[in-house]
This record gives C-alpha cells, sequence and structure tokens, in this order.
C-alpha cells in the first residue's frame, strides 16, 4: 500500500478521500485555493497546499501545479475524486508520466468511455444493448434526415458531454435542426468539441447504474445497483440500492452487462456504467464514468465495502479486495445530494453563508459533507454542499430515517433543497417506488410546500420577532417570570 | 405597546406586536392576538416556542435585515427592516441591473458611453448550466460596467448601470 496521497479536489468528496486515506495509514496531502483556506478539507489533511489560481476552479484543474505539489510533498498517488480532473485523460497520462499511480483507469479507457459515441460503439462490440442512434459528423442535413428516421421524440447529447448541456429533446421534424444547431454550440462552448448525436428518447425511463471494480488484470466484479431516477434538470437529486421493484433476472442482466462491458475494456478501478431502463424492460447503454460516483455511499451501505479502499487497493497493485461472490447486497440506502440552491425558482443555485448548521445524526445516517458553519456558499463552486445518506433494513426503514433525518438537518443562512427532498421523499408515489426521470417534473404541484395555516403562520413570525433584539428587549424587558431567559442572544 | 415591527414573508409584509406581557405573554400578529411562551432553549440557536398551545422547536439565525429560522421542520427567510434602512431601500433608482442569481461572466458586449437601445444585450452570464442575456431595459447610455470577463458575482450583484434618465 502507499503511504501517501495527493488528493486533487475539495469539498466533501476530499473529505472522503481524506478519511479513508487516514484509515489506511496514508499521510494526505490536500490542495485548496485562497477561496477555500477555511473549508474542511484543508483542516482534515495532514497537509495542505495552496493553489495559485485568479479563477478558483482553474486551480484545482491545473495538472502542472498539481504534479509539483505532489512530487514537492512526496506524494505517491493521486485521487482525482469525481468532477474536475477526474476524467480527464491527459491528466492520469501525466500522472503516471511523473512516477506517481494514478488512483483511476488506464487514460486510453479515459479517453474511450469519455467519448460518448466511441464508448457506444465500444458497448455495441461488447455486446451491450445501446439504442438506435445516428451521429452528427459534418452535415448538418443527412443528420437531420437519418436521425428523422430514428423516430420521435428524439434526444440530443454532446458527444463529449456530461451533466446535461449540451442536451435537448426534440419532439418533432420541426425543430430538430435548430436544436441540433444549439446543441452543437453548446458542446463547442463547454467541451470544445462540436460533435452531437441523437438518439430515442425513452418516455419515462428509470436511469439505473452498476457500480463495477476491476483490477486493470481482466478481473471485474460489480456491486449490484443504484437508482437514480429522481433528477431536477438533469441531475440526479435521490440515489438509492436496490432499484426498487427490478426483477431479480432483469438486475441480474444489467450487472452482467456492465461487467462483460467494463471486462472488455480491461477496467481498472471504481467505475459506474449508466443505463436507461424503458417501462418494457428493455435496457439501454448510457455512459460510462470511470471515476468514483457521486452516489457511490449507497453501494457502500448496502455491500458493506469501502469505495476508495477498493481504489487504493487496486492502484497499488494489491487487486480486487473481493470476489464476486463475497459481495452482498444487504438492506436498503437511500442518498439525498444537498445542495444550495431555490427549489422555488427552478432550483437556481443560491449562494450565502451558511450560519447555523446542524448535522442529523442516528441510525444507519451518514453525512459526507464539506463544509463548515460559517462558510460562504460562493458561486465560485458547484452547489452541492454534501449527501444525507441513509440505512435501513429494507426501502420502507430507509425512507423513514432519511426523512426524518432531513427534519433534524438544520442549514440556516443560505437556500437550500433540503425541505425539497422531504417533499420528495414523502410523496406517495416515491414511496410506492414507481420512479421515472421525469418524476420530479410529473410531481411539481405536489413538492411546492404547503401554504401554513394561520397558527403555524403567526409562530413564524413571532419566533421571527424574538429573534429581533429590539423585540425580544421590549417582551422581556420586565423582572419575573421572563428575566430568566432575557438573556438569550443579547 | 402598540409598537409594531413588520416582517416581510414571500413578499407579504406582517406586523407583530406586544399586547401584554402579564401574566402571559400575548402577541398580536396582523391584529390577531396570540398566546406566546418561549421556554427552556436547548442552547443558544435553538427555542421551545408555544403559540397558541402549539409547539415548535425553533432554530434561529440572522444577519443585518434577514432572519432565518428552521421551524416545524422548515426552514425561513424573513426579511426584517427598521424604518430607516426601509427609507433607504426605496430611495434607490432603477438604473443599476443587478444578477437576479449567482453566476459567472462569460461576455460583456457594452462599453462605457456607448448607447443602447431596448433589449440590446449588454452583458452575458452563466448560470445553472445556462447562458443568459442581459438586455437594456430601456435606451439609454451606459454609465458603468461593474464586471470582468470569467468573474463570478452572487446574487444581487451589480452587473451594468446606464445613465439615469434626463
Amino acid at each position: 500500500m502507499f503511504d501517501s496521497i495527493l488528493i486533487a479536489n475539495r469539498g466533501e468528496i476530499a473529505c472522503r478521500v481524506i478519511r479513508t486515506a487516514r484509515n489506511l495509514g496514508l499521510r494526505a496531502i490536500a490542495v485548496y485555493h485562497h477561496e477555500d483556506r477555511h473549508a474542511p478539507h484543508v483542516a482534515l489533511a495532514d497537509v495542505a497546499v495552496e493553489l495559485t489560481a485568479d479563477v478558483p476552479t482553474a486551480g484545482y484543474l491545473d495538472i502542472s501545479q498539481l504534479l509539483d505539489i505532489a512530487q514537492a510533498q512526496g506524494a505517491q498517488c493521486i485521487h482525482p475524486g469525481y468532477g474536475f480532473l477526474s476524467e480527464n485523460a491527459r491528466f492520469a497520462e501525466a500522472v503516471e508520466k511523473a512516477g506517481l499511480a494514478f488512483v483511476g483507469p488506464q487514460s486510453e479507457v479515459i479517453r474511450l468511455m469519455g467519448d460518448k459515441i466511441h464508448s457506444r460503439e465500444f458497448a455495441v462490440r461488447a455486446g451491450v444493448p445501446v439504442s438506435p442512434s445516428v451521429t452528427q459528423d459534418g452535415d448538418l442535413e443527412v443528420f437531420v434526415e437519418q436521425a428523422a428516421k430514428i423516430g420521435f421524440p428524439l434526444l440530443i447529447k454532446a458527444a463529449a458531454g456530461g451533466g446535461g448541456k449540451g442536451m435537448s429533446i426534440v419532439r418533432s421534424i420541426d425543430e430538430l435542426a435548430a436544436r441540433a444547431r444549439t446543441a452543437m454550440g453548446e458542446a463547442e462552448r463547454y467541451f470544445a468539441d462540436g460533435r452531437v448525436y441523437a438518439e430515442r428518447y425513452i418516455e419515462r425511463p428509470r436511469h439505473i447504474e452498476v457500480q463495477v471494480m476491476g483490477d486493470g488484470q481482466g478481473k471485474v466484479v460489480h456491486l449490484y445497483e443504484r437508482e437514480c431516477s429522481v433528477q431536477r434538470r438533469f441531475q440526479k437529486i435521490i440515489e438509492e440500492s436496490p432499484a426498487p421493484d427490478l426483477a431479480a433476472d432483469l438486475r441480474d442482466r444489467i450487472c452482467t452487462a456492465a461487467v462483460e462491458l467494463a471486462a472488455s475494456a480491461n477496467y481498472r478501478n471504481a467505475g459506474t456504467v449508466e443505463f436507461i431502463l424503458a417501462p418494457d424492460g428493455e435496457f439501454y447503454f448510457l455512459e460510462m464514468n470511470t471515476r468514483l460516483q457521486v452516489e457511490h455511499p449507497v453501494t457502500e451501505m448496502v455491500c458493506g465495502v469501502d469505495l476508495v479502499e477498493a481504489q487504493l487497493r487496486v492502484a497499488a497493485g494489491l487487486g480486487l479486495p473481493w470476489t464476486q461472490e463475497q459481495i452482498r447486497q444487504r438492506g436498503h440506502a437511500i442518498e439525498c445530494r444537498i445542495c444550495c440552491e431555490e427549489p422555488e425558482h427552478d432550483f437556481r443555485p443560491a449562494t450565502g453563508v451558511a450560519q447555523l448548521l446542524r448535522v442529523p445524526e442516528g441510525e444507519g445516517v451518514r453525512f459526507d459533507g464539506g463544509i463548515r458553519q460559517g462558510q460562504a456558499i460562493t458561486a465560485a463552486f458547484d452547489s452541492m454542499i454534501g449527501k444525507l445518506v441513509c440505512y435501513g433494513a429494507n426501502r420502507a426503514a430507509a425512507i423513514d430515517g432519511i426523512v426524518r433525518a432531513l427534519d433534524e438537518f438544520v442549514l440556516l443562512g443560505v437556500s437550500n433543497n433540503i425541505d425539497y427532498l422531504g417533499a420528495v421523499l414523502r410523496h406517495p408515489v416515491f414511496r410506492a417506488g414507481h420512479l421515472h426521470t421525469g418524476f420530479v417534473v410529473e410531481h411539481a404541484a405536489d413538492l411546492v410546500a404547503p401554504a401554513l395555516d394561520e397558527t403555524d403562520r403567526a409562530a413564524l413570525l413571532i419566533a421571527a420577532a424574538l429573534g429581533v433584539r429590539d423585540f425580544r428587549r421590549l417582551v422581556y424587558d420586565t423582572p419575573e417570570p421572563y428575566a430568566s431567559i432575557g438573556a438569550w442572544r443579547n | 405597546m402598540a409598537l409594531e415591527y413588520i416582517f416581510n414573508l414571500d413578499g407579504t409584509d406582517h406586523g407583530v406586536s406586544i399586547a401584554a406581557r402579564n401574566p402571559e405573554l400575548v402577541l398580536t400578529v396582523d391584529g390577531v392576538a396570540h398566546q406566546v411562551r418561549e421556554s427552556s432553549a436547548l442552547n443558544d440557536e435553538c427555542a421551545l416556542l408555544t403559540v397558541d398551545g402549539r409547539s415548535y422547536q425553533v432554530w434561529r439565525t440572522w444577519e443585518s435585515n434577514r432572519i432565518h429560522l428552521r421551524i416545524g421542520n422548515r426552514s425561513f427567510s424573513i426579511g426584517y427592516e427598521d424604518a430607516i434602512t426601509a427609507a433607504q431601500h426605496h430611495a434607490g433608482g432603477d438604473d443599476t441591473l443587478r444578477a437576479d442569481m449567482p453566476g459567472v461572466v462569460v461576455g460583456i458586449n457594452a462599453k462605457v458611453g456607448a448607447s443602447v437601445v431596448t433589449g440590446d444585450v449588454l452583458i452575458v452570464i452563466e448560470s445553472m448550466k445556462m447562458q443568459i442575456n442581459i438586455v437594456a431595459p430601456r435606451d439609454g447610455t451606459v454609465e458603468a460596467v461593474y464586471v470582468d470577463i470569467n468573474q463570478t458575482f452572487d446574487k444581487g450583484a451589480q452587473l451594468i448601470s446606464l445613465h439615469a434618465e434626463s
């Protein structure tokens, strides 16, 4: 095993990786931009080195600076987390060229899977189901003609894309050319790669993904599936494992397809093979993420494993920690992504200061967080500040547990989605397990916070008034019976 | 004791005042009296509040003119303005364009001193992975541009201003 590691990331995932590294006795080296100087990952690491960059995110993307720090600090390996450089083949190459281990896959596999078009072709060759599609590689008219043949509705996506960028649903031929042109423009801007492709859009699909782990020596195991159908703006907000009401044979076929794909690529590291599951039970390869996934904790909880530890073992050449037979899926785990945003305003990101932060506790509750009380949430980074995960003996128990934990979660000073997540998890259709990727749009009206009744509204305004110093003084500026509590915050 | 404090909840003003302190605390909200008991604060930020016999756990913090609360397992942010701040707030003109949401500047078309007409794209910002055009709300002349390309900004930040109308 290594004795030191540099974590090329920030926020909750940097904290997550540092914790396992320290469990294993590794010296953890963190990096941070000035704006993050008070962030928890800086305090949690054994060493923290400041990155120099005008734009905060640029620091975490600066390959040569990261390598200089890694070498100066004597790091033996680099963990990229997710986002930033985690799926950057040039970074993986540069790390290995510098004589360090990259805690991730081989650079050529990153490159292959990072290209949506090549990865789909690869999946077809590996015998994994892929939905009918056409690629735009030059002539827009030809593309429009071929795409129309697949039939509507169509989904247009960027070849180099991810995270919903350059993505659009087209319902008729009239709008196809214009939408394709917009998607190409967005793809060019975001990914410097204007290629797009169109595939059949499946109505009411479920997003099912499979956690795999490969040793790069031909051995690949799966750690079962995750259901990630509850999404807003094409981004997941609630994930769980196992997927509710998934027939055992279908689960087996999906997991087997994922292993076959990863094995064909001689995959090394933790990876996720994403599928779209149609209401008729057909499933199609979507993409493979060649990194640790945001929602990996649900898999860790139901399988009783530490995926970061497994990543480190594999990167150190120690092989997979388990055989397929040793991996068991037990109970149920659900994760909620805690984001600073305004659900009532189309989830636009919110900034502010986390003035009061109280994280829930209790049996089966895990919070992977990356902020501390008093920290400013700025527009410089992603709006997700942590993940709340809850384990239960079954799905109902996991839902009950996470609903209770969300109720207990206090994050004041910056708008967030905690109460919105609670509304989703309480929704009877969610509880019944009838999920598809359009869930939050379909049930939008039910997910709006209900109006307060008169007493609740009065209580809220009274609670607010009693928080105003002058008003408080008027109320309590008298001897008994109020003097005993009159010192509250005055 | 008729002094009324004004709180803004979701765009609506509500008045809270003290009706009686003894033998029981009675506060009025929009003219309606409520029996209030606040007791056994769990710690600095958390109190137990009883209004008309209904009990609430209240988490509370504040900044300048906002109070943030979690009550009944829901979080709220309530505006509070004293008379002086309220007056200042409403004295400002509307010639300055501010950001509705945090984001990053990806394009600046406007130059100081340039004439613009209604609908001209002055600045392009990116927020929520979308590009949003900030357009001129009226004809006029650009007075100042407060941001640079690639600069991030918070909600409410000044982006650009037009000369006051003559």
